[in-house]
């Protein structure tokens, strides 16, 4: 196996865990402030990777 | 035989609820999307944007048609099987949905042509303004409705004396208890729903290499609307559920599949189970170990109460409560996985290459349409016996009618629904299959309200084309 690959794969997993980890803040397992600081850092982050990564423009 | 007539009124009301409420979920999400995509489209004037809400714009239509017709039939439907229920309760109720008429009927209805049929006759500064007159009106009359169920689920502000309910402060019973989060879970569910109705036929059109610049837009769109409402979904999910727990534990007791008063120190968290409401035992569990302690009570040791804390016969029948529970937790689930997917995928420039996350989200088309309802069954069933929350019960509720009568309209409802969802699927996968239609940057007025909002980009389609493209 490629570094490349081993490394996106590990990046993927990283991902993934990181998803996970969003979830579990965002039902309130750490409480509610934690739940909606959480909210908070998944939204605004999701518009940041949305507007700085606008695939439908650059793919056309 | 002999048929209960309160068997038949229970599962006539579900059927036509059931089938109702695929079409408003849609009707919000869509309106909303529709005004975005229009606004979109004055502000960058993009004939993609245009394509786009000509395509949704007939789908939506089909689908608000079937969702006003289907729910006339309910508010007869309180009269004919629940006229006990009518009669006790038409004080508080009555007002609401009369209010939902007066208020949000009216005005979609009012500006609806407008949407539907007005976009070469009215300038496009109007047209937007009636979309979204359109979108706000569905709102309002979601308002309206979740106000009325969730009094049902939470009842406030009222007063019974001999039998008869009085409404004692009309604010309470608007703003009961459960309504400041039942609203915007719903509303998040409707626009979920259309964010993966949206994303999923783009994605086909991906997979089929068809209509490139109409998919690759919708599926940016769909999966970045879907992204960040599922975060917000999940987040007011857990206050719902929280609420419930507070005003309707039984609910919450069936929906987590423990039956003890107190389940283990760590609970698990149960996947599948077979409930035994009889012996009021799992015949067989399957769960993660400890996840029900973080989960339920947020933290490592945490004990979930038990149905059996709720007197037998006050008890809803767990296995409907806890499947619905898990359909539509599964799929948020999924949805916020798919979230996460399409935000690692766009960051590694691959959201439209990528086959698997397409078909994930052909295959999540109708995920939003299918974890409403199972919500809605969550809400109804894990409420029962009761129809208003420990105020009158569902077999006190029903009208005293022959069951006969019963039978054959519900044979009547199930055979002209089946002819209303043949129709809607029909036409819906022809206009898909069809796929958009080429659309010029500005619609050509024929001018029944000329000036309008001042629309001088219709005076001379031509010329300001011209201007645009010099």
């Amino acid at each position: 196996m490629k570094t490349s690959n081993v490394l996106r794969r590990v990046y993927g997993v990283t991902a993934a865990l990181i998803g996970v980890l969003f979830f579990f803040i965002i039902v309130g397992v750490f409480g509610l402030p934690f739940a909606i600081a959480g909210l908070g850092v998944f939204v605004v982050g999701a518009v940041v990777v949305c507007h700085a990564f606008p695939t439908e423009r650059a793919e056309l | 035989m002999k048929l209960d007539p309160s068997i038949l009124a229970r599962i006539q009301f579900a059927f036509t609820v059931s089938f109702h409420i695929i079409f408003p979920t849609m009707s919000i999400g869509l309106a909303s999307f529709l005004a975005v995509i229009e606004a979109l489209w004055l502000k960058t004037k993009n004939p993609t944007y245009l394509q786009i809400y000509r395509f949704w714009l007939n789908i939506f239509a089909m689908g608000f048609g079937i969702g006003v017709v289907t729910g006339i039939v309910l508010s007869f439907e309180f009269g004919l099987g629940f006229a006990r229920f009518a009669q006790m309760a038409g004080p508080a109720i009555g007002p609401l949905i009369a209010l939902e008429v007066l208020t949000a009927f009216f005005l979609e209805a009012g500006f609806l042509g407008i949407m539907l049929f007005g976009l070469h006759r009215v300038g496009p500064k109007l047209h937007f303004f009636a979309t979204c007159m359109v979108a706000v009106g569905t709102l309002i009359s979601a308002s309206w409705i979740l106000s009325a169920n969730s009094w049902m689920q939470t009842p406030a502000g009222v007063a019974i004396h001999d039998g008869q309910l009085t409404v004692v402060n009309w604010l309470h019973v608007l703003m009961n208890p459960s309504w400041p989060y039942r609203l915007p879970h719903m509303l998040t569910a409707a626009y979920l729903t259309a964010s993966f109705m949206v994303a999923g036929v783009g994605a086909w059109y991906l997979l089929r290499g068809k209509h490139q610049d109409f998919a690759r837009r919708t599926v940016a769109l769909g999966t970045a609307f879907a992204t960040v409402l599922i975060a917000g979904q999940v987040f007011i999910g857990d206050l719902v559920y929280g609420t419930m727990l507070k005003y309707q534990p039984s609910k919450m007791q069936a929906a987590e599949g423990f039956w003890e008063k107190q389940s283990p120190s760590p609970a698990p968290y149960y996947w599948f189970i077979i409930p035994d409401q009889k012996d009021q035992r799992n015949r067989f569990a399957l769960g993660t170990p400890r996840l029900g302690s973080i989960w339920l009570t947020h933290s490592l040791n945490g004990r979930v109460e038990g149905l059996k804390n709720t007197p037998r016969e006050l008890q809803p029948r767990m296995a409907l409560v806890f499947y619905a529970f898990r359909i539509m937790y599964c799929l948020a689930m999924l949805m916020f996985a798919i979230g996460v997917a399409s935000l690692w995928l766009r960051f590694r420039g691959t959201l439209f290459h990528s086959r698997w996350f397409l078909w994930m989200l052909v295959c999540m088309t109708p995920s939003g349409i299918i974890a409403t309802l199972a919500g809605w069954y969550v809400a109804e069933t894990g409420r029962q016996p009761w129809v208003i929350y420990g105020i009158l019960r569902t077999v006190d509720a029903v009208s005293p009618v022959p069951s006969q009568a019963l039978l054959s309209t519900l044979i009547a409802f199930v055979c002209v629904y089946a002819v209303f969802i043949t129709a809607f699927l029909i036409f819906t996968f022809r206009i898909i299959r069809r796929g958009p239609v080429e659309a010029p940057v500005y619609p050509e007025a024929s001018g029944s309200i000329k000036n309008a909002f001042r629309p001088h980009v219709l005076d001379s389609p031509k010329r300001l084309a011209d201007s645009q493209f010099s």
